[in-house]
């Protein structure tokens, strides 16, 4: 069952006529874990925000949970965690979980137990009533999951959610969410520049090509699941890697 | 731990004793020898204090004249400042060549602005204590209400990237976004505003009281004193001014230490 649906999509910003995307086709299947791949400038974030419905594609068309991103964004159906953590530092890491829940006006005790539930989940359990400033980098992008996912979205859309962090969290992070995944069958859409990232995480990897932005291949990963940490230094690992590497075109 | 109570005490206890070893140069009239000064000019710390103590009634009605004027400007000038940086926020088109045009505010001295305040309320009303206190405020209220506005614009529209982007994916609408992003994230700017509006709304307060009509306030009594030759008179005036100045700032940073905690950062 395809939960998101884009066809030839083309995006143009007016302000410099710069073309970011163009003619891309892809479906995304239901609880599929896919990774938009890319170095900076191949449109992969700007795909992500058009399917967040932050952004208005000027060409093509596409669907998100059987209808337009509009309605898929009003209707909660997606979770967003960005680069950054984006917590607010005047709400504790609780409240900070709670704050869609406020949005969607939840009931308070309602909220909590929510909120509580999904820290537990992240290993933040500990941490309800701090402030996101005592929090290490790593422990905050987990309150940020824990956020997106507080409202039960269908989808869960990741724009490089890990590229600020030091490795060994990094590949902590990763493992959780392979883990948060695998229990909660959510798609997520992964956007990363990092290619043995893209590897480890995805059902499938979707290469993007800079100049204009283009999907110019997608590989899929059949490393068995779940995937230990170590699958890394498997022979077939690397031989994906190189792969995914060998398909990038005029970067 | 142990530095910062070493950091705290030395603090506290060095200006301190920095003011008490110049009260006793003051006293023992060595400060006069080295500024060339005689103690008519520069009255003794002995004296002012008499003066003080002697005429309590009339500094309580000077002093409670001229906090009507501070804290009443203060809070009218705020809330408008505020009211204009909301305004502008909301209309991104005017809001920063309006609060240009407030910017330049800024630049007009006190001493100019005064009169001209003092001048166009002539007919608020007949009892010229009503229009000279009147008068006084707009002054106040309108240097703090630029200040503020400014300050307040800063952190209504300077969020953290993504973070208006992650209301919208929730569905928030403009007001949600409004009240749980940009409101909260003004709070430390509205302080960083108010440390400079705390002293401001003090100095204006004393200064348009020069040239109020009404003879009151602890600014007027310093000046007119000053005029009669009465300088151990105004110096007690002047010590009145500073402890209002001292304590309403004392009074802004421990507000803003409850409100603030851990919070917000300012």
């Amino acid at each position: 069952m395809v939960e998101i649906s884009i066809k030839d999509l083309g995006m143009v910003y007016s302000r410099n006529e710069t073309v970011a995307l163009e003619g891309v086709t892809l479906d995304i299947e239901r609880g599929e874990f896919v990774s938009l791949l890319g170095p900076s400038g191949c449109g992969k974030t700007t795909l992500l925000r058009i399917i967040a419905n932050l952004l208005e594609p000027t060409s093509g068309a596409l669907t998100v949970a059987d209808g337009t991103p509009e309605q898929a964004r009003k209707d909660r159906k997606y979770g967003i965690v960005f680069q950054s953590p984006v917590l607010q530092n005047w709400r504790t890491v609780r409240k900070n979980v709670e704050l869609p829940l406020e949005i969607m006006h939840v009931p308070p005790m309602e909220r909590r137990e929510r909120a509580d539930a999904m820290l537990h989940m992240v290993g933040l359990h500990r941490f309800f009533d701090a402030y996101p400033e005592e929090l290490s980098g790593g422990m905050q992008q987990r309150v940020g999951i824990a956020r997106a996912l507080v409202i039960e979205p269908e989808i869960l859309l990741m724009d490089e959610p890990f590229s600020a962090l030091d490795e060994f969290t990094r590949e902590k992070l990763q493992a959780d969410l392979l883990q948060i995944w695998q229990e909660s069958g959510k798609t997520i859409v992964f956007v990363t520049h990092n290619i043995a990232e893209a590897v480890y995480l995805s059902d499938r990897v979707c290469v993007f090509s800079p100049r204009p932005g283009r999907l110019s291949a997608v590989v899929d990963v059949k490393l068995k699941r779940p995937r230990p940490l170590e699958i890394r230094d498997t022979a077939e690992f690397v031989e994906y890697v190189a792969r995914v590497r060998g398909s990038f075109e005029g970067v | 731990m142990e530095q910062s109570v070493k950091d705290r005490v030395s603090g506290i206890v060095l200006p301190v004793a920095f003011a008490a070893v110049l009260l006793v140069l003051w006293q023992t009239q060595a400060l006069h020898a080295i500024l060339g000064t005689d103690t008519f000019t520069f009255p003794l710390p002995g004296h002012i204090a008499r003066i003080l103590a002697g005429n309590v009634p009339k500094i309580l009605e000077n002093l409670s004249a001229t906090c009507t004027v501070v804290f009443g400007g203060l809070a009218i000038g705020c809330v408008a400042g505020y009211g204009i940086s909301v305004a502008a926020a909301m209309s991104p088109r005017w809001g920063v060549g309006g609060l240009r045009v407030i910017g330049a505010f800024n630049a007009i001295p006190i001493v100019a602005l005064a009169p001209v305040v003092i001048n166009l309320t002539r007919d608020v009303s007949g009892d010229v204590e009503v229009r000279s206190t009147v008068a006084k405020i707009i002054v106040v209220a309108l240097l703090c209400a630029v200040v503020m506005s400014l300050g307040a614009y800063r952190g209504l529209t300077d969020l953290k990237p993504f973070s208006e982007d992650l209301l919208l994916s929730y569905a928030a609408d403009r007001k949600t976004i409004f009240l749980k992003l940009r409101l909260p994230n003004s709070v430390p700017h509205i302080f960083i505003a108010l440390r400079v509006i705390v002293p401001t709304s003090v100095i204006s307060a004393l200064i348009s009281e020069y040239f109020a009509e009404y003879i009151i306030g602890i600014g007027r009594m310093i000046r007119d004193n000053i005029t009669l030759a009465q300088y151990a008179t105004a110096w007690a005036y002047i010590v009145v001014a500073c402890g209002l100045g001292i304590a309403s700032y004392a009074v802004l940073l421990l507000v803003e230490k409850l409100v603030c905690g851990k919070r917000w950062r300012t």
